[in-house]
């Protein structure tokens, strides 16, 4: 079975529907007013808005829950290491020779752990309900050139691929009594040298059938405007949604100025 | 009109391996003209030059391969040395054997319309394509599922679809169905026939599918030797058995049929369906009344089965297995494998029959139940040992190849198993030569050909001497005499005594090999039995889309006229209508036999040169005069 690397969750909601070029405007946008605003205030109000937008986008429980899984380590690191590093002034409630835990590096221990939450959020409300092909359309669409957008997308169409044949190469090797439940680290490495040198043949064989596939459908023909199939189109509910962005982002901008 | 494609004396040699080799020629004077609306199946060994002449087709060869190229391929009146390959995309399309490396796109619709964008044709006239294309190959529903996420069959119509929708006249393909289960087979093949006959496209296809070809295709062209060796209709070319057999190359099952039968009896008959065959023989049971004869006595079972052992080889008791993503693979999966069995593991794609292999040799551990190989629970045993005990063979040999050489590669088994090195390189000598290897033993096994690469791997693991053997579809695209090579490998091992387990959906090799047939359908067993039990058993059949192999099904329809409806082989359809033939002869001894038997009983008792198939019944005889 192959990891599965397409994060995307098919749904049919609004917030699946928005333009990847808005959805990439909203990334920016809160990411800057993340730290536009260093209180922790605003990071959960960030990661309030997400887990309304996941709610929204109808994603399930199980998979929000697999991002704070996936951050929590780093956040409980990041939290510990500037409470006892941090070094900031108030009041000390626990000190070891040089070291202070003090109120002001612990507040700034939970600023950059729930930043680091808020960010997670940010992003995976993004790659949950943006489907790769029309990521790199949007890409595309803001003027990224069209050879490096395709690239992308092969990259991200031929990831799981790539770790399949990996786990397909590592069992066959297996099979030929390889022993990669070795103990030590520098064992395990060498011993990986068949299942990587087996992957790298089979890698270039797909390669080189690959360039061939892309050849045969036209790719790179002479004299032609490459055309679009499903161009991307600014919908009413697009220029809302920009607008509410822009909104908060000025609004976001005047606050901390003024 | 002109005729679609014009190959004039083409001779094509790629670059050579090593520098300083001379390039060794791969077509060597071909010339061909298909006509529209020609549905033209390419034969030939593996290596014989099918997938060089495919990409000739489209300007691949020369202009991405490099080489040799003299000769003129002419596509609709454009010469493919004066056109680059994505121009001419716009009059052939092409689909490649692995459906993985030719689908670049994540959503079905986008994949399709991926062509069509290349050529810069306006977005709605894509949308009206897409439907068409998609539609075309009855994959109308699919247009937003994730291409990750389709079966073999599927992603090879979508691969098709893709090519339909540039609107090309003609469509070559390179063996699309050598990876599919019979359904993704069949459903290739049906959307080819429709696109001839619907939209009069030029289909070429090479392929080793000699079954499928005699019902859908109009011609058949066999390479051999970088020459076209034969040309013409199926009905034709397939009539030339002995010498497509000389070639490796082999002909349907009926063809064969015809061939022996001819050779037994002296009487002419020629066939290459099972609707032909039954009418010709039934013609003859008629004219001799061989319903009437007494029915001959059921036979006992005639495969050799084994006897349940004090320990078996393998015990798998009550496994399910759930991977992480939650897919339940197996479900309450329990088997034992005897020593010296020869299993073959049923089920269309999907089955599990893959899921449950690698729990036998401990590469997957079972989720509930366990599984012991020679007493040793797979759970608490390292995977390394176990592969001193079973070998795996797998799909695609290019996994288990990694050796700068073919010997080392050889030797690689023996040595993990850290034996003494005199009889590591007695090992490989062994291997070296049982599996003609020899004159390849210092060459890099990822630089031979596919069927080659197939051999190595095998010899490597055969090297190892494991006790138990597992392999996992391993004739896929390899062609009729690397086949019968590879099998006749296999059946040596298994001669020996020792286990062999065989992942496959040809039901040939089931009827001439397996003692014992395990059907898995969604995770669970199906059906577990002899082989001639399961033939007898349609809803099985039907349930796991599993068809009987045509001489069998010939059997059963001649039922009525004294052929053992469990017949598995050629040998024993042969052996049993001679002794039709020949108890007709006995009772009737005044009438002319002559007309019977054709010739003296004495010169035809069995049948000259290669026997089709070497199943161990013949030898026994038990379905012999």
């Amino acid at each position: 079975m192959a990891p599965n690397f397409d994060l995307y969750l098919r749904r049919d909601t609004a917030i699946h529907r928005l333009d990847p070029r808005v959805k990439l405007a909203f990334v920016v946008d809160a990411t800057l007013l993340t730290f536009l605003w260093p209180s922790i205030g605003t990071a959960a109000t960030m990661i309030g808005v997400c887990v309304v937008g996941f709610w929204r986008a109808r994603i399930p429980a199980a998979h929000v829950t697999r991002i704070f899984r996936l951050v929590a380590p780093l956040m409980v690191m990041v939290f510990a290491l500037t409470a006892i590093f941090g070094q900031g002034t108030g009041e000390v409630w626990i000190a070891v020779g040089p070291l202070a835990v003090t109120a002001n590096s612990l507040t700034r221990g939970a600023l950059l752990a729930l930043r680091l939450l808020a960010l997670a959020t940010i992003a995976f409300l993004w790659l949950f309900t943006t489907d790769q092909a029309t990521m790199v359309r949007g890409f595309v669409a803001l003027g990224l050139p069209y050879e490096w957008g395709l690239t992308l997308a092969l990259a991200l169409r031929y990831l799981p691929l790539f770790a399949a044949l990996f786990e397909q190469v590592r069992d066959a090797q297996q099979a030929r009594g390889l022993d990669l439940e070795q103990q030590s680290f520098r064992g395990r490495l060498q011993a990986y040298r068949p299942v990587l040198i087996a992957l790298m043949i089979s890698a270039l064989r797909n390669s080189e059938h690959l360039g061939w596939a892309l050849e045969a459908r036209a790719l790179g023909a002479q004299g032609v405007r490459r055309s679009t199939f499903r161009p991307l189109h600014l919908r009413p509910n697009d220029v809302i949604a920009l607008a509410i962005l822009g909104a908060a982002f000025c609004a976001g901008i005047a606050l901390r100025v003024l | 009109m002109p005729p679609d494609i014009h190959i004039h004396n083409l001779f094509y040699a790629y670059p050579p391996l090593r520098e300083g080799d001379e390039a060794v020629p791969v077509l060597n004077g071909i010339n061909l003209q298909i006509a529209r609306g020609e549905f033209v199946a390419l034969l030939g060994r593996v290596g014989a030059g099918k997938t060089t002449l495919c990409l000739a087709l489209n300007g691949l060869a020369p202009h991405a391969t490099g080489g040799v190229f003299r000769g003129d391929v002419t596509i609709l009146g454009q010469n493919t040395k004066r056109c680059t390959v994505p121009d001419l995309a716009r009059s052939v399309g092409l689909v490649f054997q692995d459906p993985e490396s030719q689908i670049v796109q994540m959503r079905v619709e986008d994949e399709v319309a991926f062509g069509c964008e290349n050529l810069g044709i306006a977005p709605a006239e894509i949308a009206e394509r897409v439907a068409w294309a998609l539609a075309a190959v009855g994959l109308s529903d699919y247009r937003e599922r994730s291409s990750l996420l389709l079966s073999g069959g599927e992603k090879q119509r979508v691969a098709i679809a893709a090519m339909l929708a540039m609107r090309p006249q003609v469509l070559v393909l390179d063996e699309p169905t050598a990876s599919l289960d019979p359904a993704g087979k069949s459903a290739v093949f049906r959307v080819l026939a429709e696109l001839r006959d619907r939209h009069e496209m030029t289909i070429v296809m090479a392929t080793q599918e000699l079954e499928r070809i005699v019902r859908f295709a109009d011609r058949v062209v066999v390479l051999h030797e970088g020459q076209i060796g034969l040309d013409g209709p199926p009905q034709e070319v397939f009539s030339q058995v002995a010498r497509l057999q000389e070639w490796g190359i082999g002909a349907p099952q009926m063809a064969e049929l015809g061939q022996l039968l001819t050779q037994r009896t002296g009487r002419p008959h020629r066939f290459i369906t099972v609707a032909d065959a039954y009418h010709d023989l039934r013609r003859q049971a008629r004219k001799l009344h061989l319903d009437r004869l007494r029915k001959p006595s059921p036979d006992a079972p005639s495969r050799r089965v084994s006897h349940p052992a004090d320990r078996p080889q393998i015990a798998v008791r009550a496994i399910s297995h759930v991977y992480p993503d939650g897919a339940v693979a197996l479900k309450n999966v329990s088997l034992e494998i005897s020593p010296g069995e020869f299993v073959a593991l049923l089920g269309p794609n999907g089955s599990g029959k893959t899921t449950l292999a690698k729990h036998l040799n401990g590469l997957l551990k079972p989720t509930t139940g366990s599984v012991c190989v020679e007493g040793r629970d797979t759970r608490t045993t390292r995977i390394a040992a176990l592969a001193r005990l079973v070998g795996y063979a797998f799909q695609n040999p290019d996994h288990q190849i990694f050796a700068p050489t073919v010997q080392e590669e050889i030797a690689f088994g023996p040595r993990m198993q850290e034996l003494p090195r005199a009889i590591v390189a007695q090992r490989v000598a062994e291997a070296l030569e049982r599996f003609r290897l020899i004159p390849y033993a210092d060459l890099p096994p990822a630089l031979l050909g596919f069927g080659q690469r197939r051999q190595v791997a095998l010899a490597a693991i055969i090297a190892a001497q494991p006790m138990t053997l597992i392999l996992d579809e391993p004739t896929g695209g390899l062609d009729w005499r690397s086949q019968q090579e590879f099998m006749e490998v296999v059946a040596g091992f298994h001669t020996l005594g020792r286990t062999v387990v065989l992942i496959t959906h040809d039901m040939r090799l089931v009827a001439e090999y397996a003692t014992r047939a395990v059907v898995l359908l969604a995770g669970e067993v199906l059906f577990d039995g002899t082989p001639q039990d399961l033939f007898s058993r349609p809803e099985v059949l039907d349930q796991a889309g599993l068809a009987l192999p045509p001489v069998t099904r010939l059997a059963r329809r001649l039922d009525k006229y004294g052929i053992a409806a469990d017949i598995l082989t050629l040998a024993q359809f042969a052996a049993a209508w001679h002794a039709r033939l020949t108890a007709r002869a006995r009772r009737k001894p005044n009438r002319s036999t002559g007309g019977v038997l054709g010739r003296p009983r004495r010169e035809a008792p069995r049948p000259k040169g290669r026997v089709l198939s070497r199943s161990k019944d013949e030898a026994q005889g038990q379905h012999g005069a």
